[in-house]
């Protein structure tokens, strides 16, 4: 870096005789060169182009898209079982037992054990409540309402509704509800019945009006 | 100096570029990160934002440096599927022919329509298990695929999936560690669900799990003479009979945050079939969800 190094200055030392001139070894060339494809390739195949969803082991977004096309449509068992753990389990409880006396029992009750489902999708799209309930012959207070769920989709409420009612462990044994029906039975109540059913209007709805 | 400009350009372009890699590049990557759906669950929202009790307790892990010894990542090797055969259709054994002529199995009609949903084929590549599905779609039946992650750390219980960054969208600062003196904690709100085994393991690691290297965090309770009964969460002091031992908000606050631990939820860039929940997995997680 010294500028005076290059011009010729009296007295200087002599140069040294061991440092010759020499060029970079076309050998480094290479390897550097093929260091750097090597690089560029690996980057390539594994680095996913900097996606932000493509994470480790997926190489790239069409890699993650292809697993995430085999899902499917999930397992309406799973699903139904999720969903009942996420969203009922608070109120009926994890063994469908509610609380007596506040939240009624899923578990052998003839409410979910009617063979058409009709009552029992409207109740889970537009919520419960109202004096005068009773399931297995007890009564529930009107204290705590059951609130409306029709922000699930068909399919969900379908699978959680199948999932209560075909709970062998809890002595129910009901045919299980399709999409289809949640999908009727919504059209039906949003035009007709927007508030939480009350115990007698309730029983005025056929359970086959699907 | 003669060169000075050309110093400071270079020392500018030299910073500049490791500025722009190490945070300009994932801030435009993943900073606009925000909840996304559940996979399976469409209607659920992905990560939920942790309790009150449990955004102060990430200030009481980053400030006793639990993320020296505990790292919050999963590391996934692969995702492989299991082939699960859902309905056979009219003609049984025809789909059973078919299987064995693709030589997956031995299998004979009225066995594989017997025990429906039944898991044919397990741990197998993705190419694999698609092939699979369509000779079982042509002979007639219905199948799925669920996607297993697999790795050492799935393999140990620390999770079911990958860690990515959407399980840290709502902390400040992320804990996601590096050193792993200690296991694992991303899924530790699923794994050890009880607070009460948490605040002991807490007070005394060594006598909850024998031959533990981690510290003890006694400072973080106090000990107190039983007075009539047992204070909330307390618990006997080892030591003494007349004393008890009552966490201080430090350590229940802690505790919250660990047990809002649960990185599991399927995401599109995590893809991952849940395993069927026992139905005993229910009442932890209803019990334990909220932070007293």
């Amino acid at each position: 870096m010294n500028p005076s190094a290059n011009q010729p200055v009296t007295n200087a030392p002599a140069p040294d005789s061991s440092v010759k001139d020499s060029v970079v070894p076309v050998w480094l060339i290479v390897v550097l060169f093929l260091l750097v494809y090597w690089g560029a390739v690996y980057f390539d195949e594994h680095g996913g182009w900097f996606a932000p969803q493509v994470y480790a082991p997926y190489r790239s977004s069409e890699e993650l898209a292809s697993f995430n096309a085999a899902f499917g449509p999930p397992d309406i068992k799973v699903l139904g079982e999720q969903i009942y753990g996420r969203t009922c389990v608070a109120c009926h409880q994890a063994n469908g037992q509610g609380t007596p006396g506040t939240f009624p029992p899923l578990a052998g009750s003839d409410w979910v054990n009617e063979k058409d489902p009709g009552r029992m999708i409207r109740i889970v799209l537009q919520g419960f409540s109202g004096p005068g309930l009773l399931v297995k012959g007890q009564p529930f207070s009107t204290g705590s309402a059951m609130v409306p769920w029709n922000s699930m989709s068909d399919d969900e409420i379908a699978a959680v509704i199948s999932f209560v009612r075909g709970n062998k462990e809890w002595g129910n044994n009901a045919p299980p509800v399709t999409p289809e029906q949640v999908k009727s039975v919504r059209g039906k109540v949003a035009s007709s019945h927007p508030l939480p059913f009350s115990p007698d209007e309730i029983m005025k709805v056929s359970p086959s009006d699907l | 100096m003669k060169f000075g400009p050309l110093v400071f350009l270079a020392a500018f372009f030299a910073l500049s570029l490791s500025w722009s890699a190490f945070v300009l590049a994932p801030q435009l990557q993943i900073g606009s990160a925000v909840q996304e759906t559940n996979a399976v669950v469409k209607t659920e929202m992905y990560p939920q934002e942790r309790p009150g009790l449990a955004r102060q307790g990430l200030q009481v892990y980053r400030a006793n440096g639990c993320a020296y010894c505990h790292s919050q990542q999963v590391q996934q090797k692969d995702t492989l599927v299991d082939v699960v055969v859902t309905e056979v259709g009219t003609n049984a054994s025809r789909v059973a022919d078919a299987l064995n002529t693709a030589q997956v199995g031995k299998f004979n009609g009225p066995g594989l329509a017997a025990g429906l949903p039944k898991t044919i084929l397990r741990n197998i590549a993705l190419q694999a298990g698609d092939s699979i599905n369509s000779i079982l779609k042509n002979a007639g039946a219905k199948s799925q695929l669920r996607l297993v992650p697999t790795g050492s750390d799935i393999d140990r219980g620390w999770g079911t999936r990958g860690t990515v960054a959407q399980d840290f969208v709502f902390d400040s600062p992320v804990m996601p560690g590096s050193q792993r003196v200690g296991p694992d904690l991303a899924n530790v709100g699923t794994r050890l669900p009880d607070m009460n085994w948490q605040l002991q393991h807490l007070y005394s690691p060594a006598s909850e799990v024998p031959g533990s290297p981690m510290p003890s965090y006694r400072f973080l309770f106090e000990r107190r003479k039983i007075s009539s009964e047992f204070s909330r969460d307390a618990f006997a002091d080892p030591e003494s009979k007349d004393y008890e031992i009552v966490p201080k908000p430090e350590a229940r606050s802690l505790v919250a945050y660990l047990l809002s631990l649960r990185a599991e939820a399927p995401l599109y860039e995590a893809p991952m079939t849940p395993p069927a929940a026992p139905a005993t997995n229910a009442p932890a997680a209803a019990t334990n969800a909220p932070a007293k």
